[in-house]
């Protein structure tokens, strides 16, 4: 059988108000970015768990990618800012155990920065195509299986 | 100190000041020392204090209702002063009794000093700097610095920040910092990979056993995301997947409200270092936030609270 190229598969944690609207605009505008990206909208940067980002790396997604309204932006006044405190440790307790700090990015997109989501999206692709396949949660395969 | 303690504990029970006193009594194993929560004048003389009183007692006042007088040392202190931040306890429902704490005995560390199981020691006394084992027709001398928990080379408040009666003259804080954080700094040197495939291999240990959150006085959620199955985040069997993933979600739900009192890696039973996860949040919450936790009473915790000016440099 031929062999397939792998390509990264990544998530998008994007809030309703900035970032989903801003990739919408993308789309709109009909500028390309990488179709490596699952977009999942969610209410504001504030709505991500923790745990969102680790249960996808352990359902073996390459990379996550959160985005949300600039700072001072947040249609809650301030979810964002709650979410940035959230971010910078999960981010440090992640990289401390060893997980590679390009699989998880966060950033602020706004309703319109059209281009800057497609910018954005197209460098964190390419961040996770450089660190590879996540198989962090892979059991080893043991000789024989 | 322990009379002094025993004095004020029937005092407080006398006078109706307090429902129960929680206190320090001896374990059913030699020289381990276990809670004792108490409403009985009687009970007041099995009370101790002794270089052995390792449990964090800040776990109860979110559990037992009634007025308190609770027994804490530096570190126990700073885990009540956050859960006040928390709103989880009132301060007028508790007498707080400070213990100045020298520093707790890592029965593990004795153990590998003595050569030989604790449990054949006689007697263990503390003099001066050093600690006294009485063996079997032999004396051992062991320095008291060797012997302490790790976490408590770098305490830096070693006397109750938060007590109506302090039992004893204050502690000044010994601080070596590097001697308490060596096996994270050692840690943080591997490469990326290296350092997975060590958490792989601990979590591949361990059994579910919730010994660390069921201890912990920061893990106060009264349903913990474990025990929710709508949705269902972790699954109940032990796959070392899962149980890191508790670990990494619990030590992010604790961060902030950890005081380093090394509860969760000393009731580990099967010797997951924890308290390297622990500590480094704490680490990292301090470097980033400026925040201790419990050394201010009226700061706010630090998750429900945000800066204009947070870091962000790694937000694009």
């Amino acid at each position: 059988m031929e062999e397939t190229k792998w390509e990264p598969k990544v998530v998008g944690f994007l809030c309703h108000w900035c970032s989903y609207a801003g990739a919408d605009l993308t789309g709109s505008a009909r500028m390309e970015y990488p179709h490596n990206i699952r977009i999942i909208r969610v209410p504001c940067s504030g709505r991500i768990d923790p745990m969102f980002i680790l249960r996808a790396l352990q359902n073996g997604l390459d990379g996550v990618l959160v985005s949300g309204c600039h700072p001072g932006d947040c249609h809650y006044q301030s979810g964002n800012f709650h979410a940035r405190r959230k971010f910078a440790v999960t981010r440090k307790l992640l990289e401390y155990v060893g997980i590679e700090p390009e699989r998880v990015q966060f950033s602020w997109v706004a309703a319109s920065e059209g281009p800057k989501m497609a910018q954005v999206v197209k460098e964190f692709v390419e961040g996770v195509r450089k660190v590879g396949p996540n198989r962090l949660f892979k059991d080893e395969i043991r000789d024989g299986e | 100190m322990e009379n002094r303690l025993k004095e004020e504990a029937r005092k407080l029970l006398k006078e109706g000041k307090v429902d129960y006193i929680v206190g320090y009594g001896n374990g059913t194993v030699k020289f381990r020392t276990s809670p004792l929560i108490t409403n009985k004048e009687e009970d007041i003389e099995s009370l101790v204090i002794n270089p052995f009183i390792a449990n964090n007692l800040s776990r109860y006042p979110t559990e037992i209702k009634g007025k308190l007088g609770i027994v804490v040392k530096g570190c126990d202190s700073r885990s009540l002063v956050s859960l006040m931040q928390d709103n989880k306890v009132n301060r007028d429902d508790m007498v707080i009794l400070g213990v100045p704490c020298e520093g707790v005995v890592d029965i593990k560390k004795l153990g590998e000093q003595i050569g030989a199981d604790i449990d054949q020691a006689k007697e263990i006394d503390k003099e001066g700097d050093n600690l006294i084992v009485q063996m079997d027709g032999s004396k051992k001398t062991v320095p008291f610095r060797d012997v302490i928990f790790d976490k408590c080379f770098g305490c830096e408040y070693p006397t109750p920040l938060e007590y109506d009666i302090l039992l004893g003259s204050e502690v000044s804080p010994r601080i070596e910092i590097e001697k308490s954080l060596k096996k994270i700094k050692e840690f943080e040197d591997t490469d990326a990979p290296e350092r997975w495939r060590y958490w792989k291999e601990q979590f591949s240990k361990c059994i579910r056993c919730y010994a660390c959150r069921n201890v912990c006085p920061a893990c106060f959620c009264e349903r913990c995301f474990v025990d929710v199955n709508i949705p269902q985040w972790i699954t109940t069997y032990g796959s070392w997947q899962d149980n890191l993933v508790f670990q990494l979600i619990r030590t992010l739900h604790v961060a902030g409200r950890c005081s380093d009192c090394g509860e969760c890696e000393r009731s580990c039973p099967v010797g997951i270092p924890l308290r390297s996860l622990q500590r480094k949040m704490v680490e990292e919450v301090k470097g980033l936030f400026n925040h201790e936790t419990g050394v201010d009473k009226d700061a706010f915790p630090v998750f429900t609270h945000y800066e204009a000016t947070d870091p962000e440099e790694f937000i694009k």
